[in-house]
């Protein structure tokens, strides 16, 4: 049957073709014909290729290897070939959005003799670990969408800023608000652009002290949470030595007292004789400045006239406490007669001349808000110092060095209290706080320090690093966990940890947070990419040969060509009758 | 009798047709004014009276081009018959006088009329256009709602800027939560009587008076109650009194603040609601003119006109100038004191008084030389009490200003070749004095030769200042030129130009000196002018000014040290020099300075808190206690603020009354407190060491050591 229907269209064309080709050949208006003739030919060849199937044969290549396919979240449906079977996967969530697939339990399930595919993010580094090093082909998804890397810093002092670096994945066409919201309030946004991987930088001082957790919102969709813990800034001891009764002295002794500070502030008032106050600290003998009065101190602030006229006993205990104890000192430089080891690192220049005009000064990098005369001297800046403030033309006004477990800060400023006067309260507290930050003894009452080296999310392991000074059990919630030793730094500890509930821990006494499993979803599906290629990549797959059979098989020509053959040859026909 | 109804029949269709016409008409003028009122209102002003005056013009330009009442009978009858074929065009018939028409029109007629009589003419095509207009006007009325509402389309034009009345959102609006109890609730606002505003009443809880203003309650309740009282946020509490039934409940009490408070029936509690008490503002006294300091020079009119505005938000009851006059100086100073009334009478207690009072300066007793003190005061109505500055007014002294103290020394004057000043005014007012006693020619006369005399005052003070004598320039020099200063360039220089600015002349004055010495020339100057027009009396308040001007210049040449003594204590001279500072004790200051604490702790802790109940919602008992605390410091905010904090204040209560706190509560006083709490201040502190064992430490520690 099939046959002769193909012989009667086949015949039935011829008639048509002779019938149309004598038509047109009878044709008066000559023009075109051979093109007419051509045309009808066309026509009719292509209804009969419309109306019998056209088809040819081609070889193709197939491998037949034993494969079993894992999806993880992120695949996309298309890229499954409808032959591929013994699919799998560990989702619940993506069984009931693909049924095909076939949920396991556990990874151990997975066929190890068959070759392992595996579609969308991957897997998170522990389940990583428990393929046992069974080689895979990764075909990744695209980037996830939204925030994929993020970053803050955590623990805070408070008056500091708290700042949120990151890139966000924008593929959409519309514009994204980013926002960072702390105690349901809005506190900074930013725009980002459509179609494009957008770098954002997000920062505000929070407003009060101990844990709070901000939030960040693409739009209104919650991306996830920021735990942060500010901690009340604790205060300083500081012994202060100045050559005579000035204003600078007094007004950062008053700066530095009223705020809870503790001063000794000793000037000399006449040969061998001082003036000493006592604020907020108990009295004691300042006649001789030994090591053990030092160590009371975290930082001292002085006259480089003064420390240079110390006894050599006291610029001993001086140097000594700076050297191994830690001692911060501020150096402040008001003559140039002697030189001694606090001067080894700075040289001063003092050019003659005019006096330069009053400048905004750069402290720190950043720019003051107010104008300040800071004299002709400069510190000439050398290697192993690190400028904390500069004029606008990289001239250094303060600088600092190591020098031993200790710092040394020296500058030439010796009238910052006119910005107190003028009540630029701002700069002047900048100026002395970055002074002072660096110089100041470091704190080491702290006992132990956590890392986590992944975030932790609820019901999820992670890895914890802990490095503490004695030896004491970890414990987590007030419940010990196993931890192991690092056998070559003996302070190091590593252990693992399954967080029970998201929110706020207790980590060795301090304060961590586990986040809830939807918290910063694309920062854990970029984390997974990045973990299953870094395992792909280890673990290529060697000395496996496909095997590939070779298959005949028949090919329909899609009849949509014959179609478009027929409007063509038909239109062309058409058009030649409107001109001729 | 049917064709009379015909024709009552076919008038009336054009006086429906008119009144649908004029109703179409208004309907587009009110579309008008409408879409304008409407664009003022968001664009420009809040002020509705652009549109309505938009109203009335343009109905009366649609009318005037529409005419609606030139519509004839006839051409309705021409409608008929074309719309109703059944009146066979004969309803013109209808129009014409009954003994005009032939037997066959009488005929036609009467039938049309009868026909007519029973025909039903539609509205509509006569309501046609009134339905378009009326769908406009639907629709500009919904666009504009809809541009107000929905688009905000002031916001787009104006931004924040736009006064509080018509930008704020609405939050002292809330809506207001009512115990289930109270079905109606029926608040009096009696205002003081100095406000002179009438009583209102409304039925709301929320509510503002005026200060010292009465406020009663009828609270009704939909079942009976035992007891219901109104507590007022640290002010105590009213019980209402009932009656008979206990379904009706009333109070009363004065509002002297402002702040919050609760109705309890039968000991549950309400929401918060607010009071909000109108402050009286005391009268604000403008004076417009004169100026805070007047000085009356000799000369001048000794009159002064004080012209004040008076304002107050209720009425202003009085109001009176305190002046006090000062005279002598020195030791033998008089005062005596005047009170002065406006001439305006303060009964109508109006808001806002534009006063005026002409002070006679000679009327108050007052010569040269003395001083005038005043200010003035007003009560409003509620009696509070306001005054303006002192304002000072004087008059010049020309007593001492003509007296010689202190010039009989100075400069050598020539008085046969000039007048001083002094002496001009003094003539000046001699020939005033004898003005009726001459004639009018010598007065001229005598004038003029004052003016000269001023000219060359004027012209010798002038020289002081390097400026040209008038016999200078352009003199023609007739002297036969000497034959030894040929061709000497400097002779003929000096003969040809000017040699002002010559340093010689100038003598070596100040720049304000020579500036003070400039103004007495310009004085003199005028004082000239008025002379040579035969005004002597107005030259003399500019000859008075160019007199004191110089005086001052003579004073500021002089100085004056007074001597002084001084007993210096006597000296030991063995102790003196020594350099001994054995005997001298080292000052020691001890001091604690305690960190100001900080208000806002409360405020932290309750933060704290919170953040711990978003996690886990039961509240412990000694977090409620910090709640509790931090509830009473935004209970202080509230009363200050309470558009800001109170529904903050509500959300804190539901906190601590329920065992499982609300996330909605908890986030709602967060963002209070986000608002209530200042940022940190940053402070110098130690960084942190790692926890290394001392590892870091000693790594530094030996990194001296090698570098050394």
């Amino acid at each position: 049957m099939q046959a002769n229907w193909t012989y009667l269209v086949i015949a039935l064309c011829i008639v048509l073709a002779l019938g149309f080709v004598w038509q047109e050949y009878r044709r008066a208006n000559k023009r075109y014909v051979w093109l007419r003739m051509l045309a009808v030919l066309i026509a009719i060849a292509s209804l009969a290729c419309i109306t019998l199937p056209i088809a040819y044969h081609d070889s193709v290549t197939k491998s037949d290897e034993h494969k079993s396919i894992l999806l993880t979240d992120g695949f996309d449906v298309d890229s499954i070939k409808s032959t591929d079977t013994n699919l799998v996967t560990t989702e619940a969530a993506i069984k009931k959005a693909y049924p095909k697939a076939k949920l396991i339990n556990g990874l151990d399930e997975l066929n190890k003799t068959d070759k392992l595919h595996i579609y969308g993010y991957g897997l998170r580094a522990d389940e990583l670990a428990q393929l046992n090093s069974l080689p895979f082909v990764f075909h990744h998804a695209k980037a996830p969408s939204g925030i994929n890397n993020v970053n803050w810093n955590g623990h805070l002092k408070a008056g500091e800023a708290l700042q949120v670096q990151g890139t966000y994945n924008n593929p959409s066409a519309q514009k994204v608000k980013l926002i960072l919201s702390g105690l349901n309030t809005g506190l900074d946004s930013v725009m980002l652009p459509p179609n494009a991987q957008t770098e954002f930088d997000l920062s505000t001082i929070p407003k009060t002290t101990g844990k709070v957790v901000f939030n960040l919102r693409a739009d209104t969709a919650l991306q996830g949470s920021i735990p942060v813990q500010i901690s009340p800034v604790k205060p300083l001891k500081v012994l202060m030595l100045s050559a005579s009764p000035d204003f600078e002295s007094k007004f950062l002794k008053n700066w530095l007292t009223e705020n809870g500070y503790s001063v000794v502030l000793r000037s000399v008032i006449s040969k061998g004789k001082f003036n000493i106050e006592y604020i907020n600290i108990a009295q004691f003998s300042l006649d001789k400045l030994s090591t053990q009065t030092l160590n009371k101190f975290d930082l001292v602030i002085g006259d480089l006239s003064v420390l240079n006229g110390l006894t050599p006993a006291g610029s001993g205990a001086l140097k000594q406490a700076v050297a191994d104890n830690g001692l911060g000192i501020i150096v402040r430089a008001d003559s140039m007669t002697k030189r001694s080891w606090l001067q080894t690192q700075f040289l001063v220049n003092r050019p003659e001349g005019k006096e330069p005009e009053p400048a905004l000064l750069i402290i720190n990098g950043k720019k003051s808000a107010g104008k300040l005369v800071y004299g002709p001297a400069h510190i000439v800046y050398q290697n192993g110092t690190q400028p904390l403030i500069k004029t606008a033309q990289e001239k250094v006004l303060a600088s600092s060095a190591i020098f031993g477990s200790g710092k040394v800060v020296f500058t030439t400023l010796n009238n910052t209290f006119s910005w107190m006067l003028s009540g630029n309260k701002q700069d002047y507290m900048m100026l002395w706080s970055i002074l002072i930050n660096k110089a100041a003894r470091k704190d080491d009452t702290n006992e132990s320090q956590i890392e986590f080296i992944s975030p932790p999310y609820k019901g999820e392991p992670s890895q914890l690093k802990v490095a503490q000074g004695k030896a004491a059990p970890i414990t987590i919630n007030n419940k010990i966990i196993a931890s192991i030793q690092n056998p070559n730094v003996p302070f190091e500890y590593s252990a693992q940890y399954w967080p029970k509930a998201a929110g706020w821990q207790i980590l060795q006494g301090k304060n961590g947070y586990a986040f809830a499993n939807n918290d910063w979803r694309p920062v854990q599906a970029a984390n997974k990419l990045s973990a299953t290629e870094k395992y792909a990549k280890s673990h290529e797959i060697s000395g496996i040969v496909t095997k590939q059979i070779q298959q005949k098989v028949r090919i329909d020509v899609p009849k949509i060509y014959f179609y478009i053959l027929l409007l063509a040859a038909c239109t062309f026909l058409w058009v030649a009758t409107k001109f001729s | 009798m049917a064709k009379q109804g015909g024709i009552y029949k076919i008038q009336g269709l054009r006086q429906r047709w008119i009144i649908y016409q004029v109703l179409e008409d208004m309907l587009y003028s009110l579309y008008a004014a409408l879409y304008l009122g409407a664009l003022v209102y968001y664009l420009w002003s809040t002020n509705l009276v652009y549109g309505l005056i938009t109203f009335p013009i343009v109905f009366a330009i649609l009318l005037s081009i529409n005419r609606p009442w030139q519509m004839t009978d006839e051409k309705i009858a021409a409608f008929l018959n074309k719309e109703y074929p059944e009146l066979q065009e004969s309803s013109q018939l209808l129009l014409l006088p009954v003994d005009e028409l032939n037997p066959l029109q009488v005929i036609a007629s009467s039938k049309t009329a009868s026909v007519l009589t029973d025909l039903k003419i539609s509205h509509k095509p006569f309501a046609k256009r009134l339905i378009t207009a009326f769908f406009f006007l639907i629709i500009a009325t919904g666009l504009i709602w809809g541009l107000g509402k929905i688009f905000h389309i002031e916001r787009v034009f104006f931004g924040p800027n736009r006064p509080v009345a018509v930008c704020a959102p609405g939050t002292m609006d809330m809506a207001e939560k009512v115990l289930p109890q109270i079905s109606s609730v029926e608040i009096t606002v009696t205002p003081p009587a100095y406000t002179g505003n009438a009583k209102r009443v409304q039925d709301k809880f929320n509510l503002s008076a005026e200060e010292g203003g009465a406020v009663s309650w009828i609270i009704k309740t939909n079942i009976a109650v035992k007891k219901i009282t109104i507590q007022f946020i640290k002010n105590g509490e009213i019980a209402l009194q009932s009656n008979k039934k206990h379904t009706e409940w009333h109070a009363s009490t004065q509002i002297n603040k402002p702040g919050f408070y609760q109705v309890s029936i039968d000991g549950k509690l309400s929401d918060y609601y607010y009071i909000q008490m109108v402050k009286d503002v005391a009268p604000v006294i403008h004076i417009k003119s004169p100026k805070q300091y007047t000085y009356i020079d000799a000369g001048e009119a000794q009159k002064v006109t004080i012209n004040a505005t008076l304002n107050d938000d209720y009425g202003i009851a009085a109001s009176t100038i305190i002046a006090t006059v000062a005279k002598g100086r020195g030791e033998g100073v008089k005062f005596k004191e005047y009170m002065l009334s406006f001439a305006e009478v303060f009964d109508a207690h109006k808001p806002k008084y534009d006063l005026q009072k002409l002070i006679n300066l000679p009327t108050l007793d007052m010569q040269p030389g003395d001083e005038l003190y005043f200010y003035v005061q007003a009560q409003d109505t509620h009696k509070q009490l306001s005054r303006t500055d002192v304002y000072i007014v004087s008059i010049q002294d020309t007593a001492e200003l003509l007296s010689m103290n202190g010039v009989l020394s100075g400069v050598n004057v020539k008085p046969e070749f000039f007048r001083s000043e002094r002496q001009i005014i003094i003539d000046a007012g001699q020939l005033l004095k004898d003005k009726d006693s001459i004639s009018v020619e010598k007065f001229n006369a005598r004038s003029n030769d004052l003016g000269i005399d001023q000219k060359l005052l004027r012209l010798r003070y002038g020289k002081f200042l390097g400026e040209e004598g008038e016999d200078a320039i352009g003199a023609p020099n007739n002297d036969p030129a000497n034959p030894a200063d040929f061709s000497n360039a400097a002779k003929i220089l000096k003969e040809y130009t000017d040699d002002h600015d010559n340093a010689e002349d100038a003598g070596f004055f100040e720049p304000n000196i020579k500036a003070q010495l400039k103004a007495t020339l310009t004085e003199m100057w005028k004082a000239e002018l008025q002379l040579r027009l035969y005004k002597p009396q107005a030259a003399l308040p500019f000859a008075y000014k160019a007199l004191r001007l110089l005086k001052d210049l003579q004073q500021k040449s002089r100085s004056y040290v007074a001597k002084t003594a001084y007993n210096p204590a006597p000296l030991k001279p063995g102790k003196r020099l020594s350099g001994e500072l054995d005997k001298i004790i080292q000052p020691i200051n001890k001091q604690e300075i305690k960190a100001p604490a900080d208000q806002l702790e409360v405020l932290k802790n309750a933060v704290n808190v919170l953040e711990g109940l978003k996690s886990n919602p039961a509240l412990k008992q000694a977090d409620n206690r910090t709640l509790r605390i931090a509830n009473q410091e935004l209970s202080v905010r509230a009363s200050a603020q309470p558009g800001v904090y109170l529904s903050a204040l509500n959300a804190m209560r539901r906190i601590l009354l329920v065992p499982k706190a609300n996330l909605a509560d908890v986030n709602t006083v967060e963002r209070a407190l986000q608002k209530a709490l200042r940022a940190l201040k940053a402070m110098p502190s130690s960084q942190g060491t790692s926890a290394d064992m001392g590892l870091s430490k000693q790594y530094y520690k030996n990194l001296q050591q090698a570098n050394r």
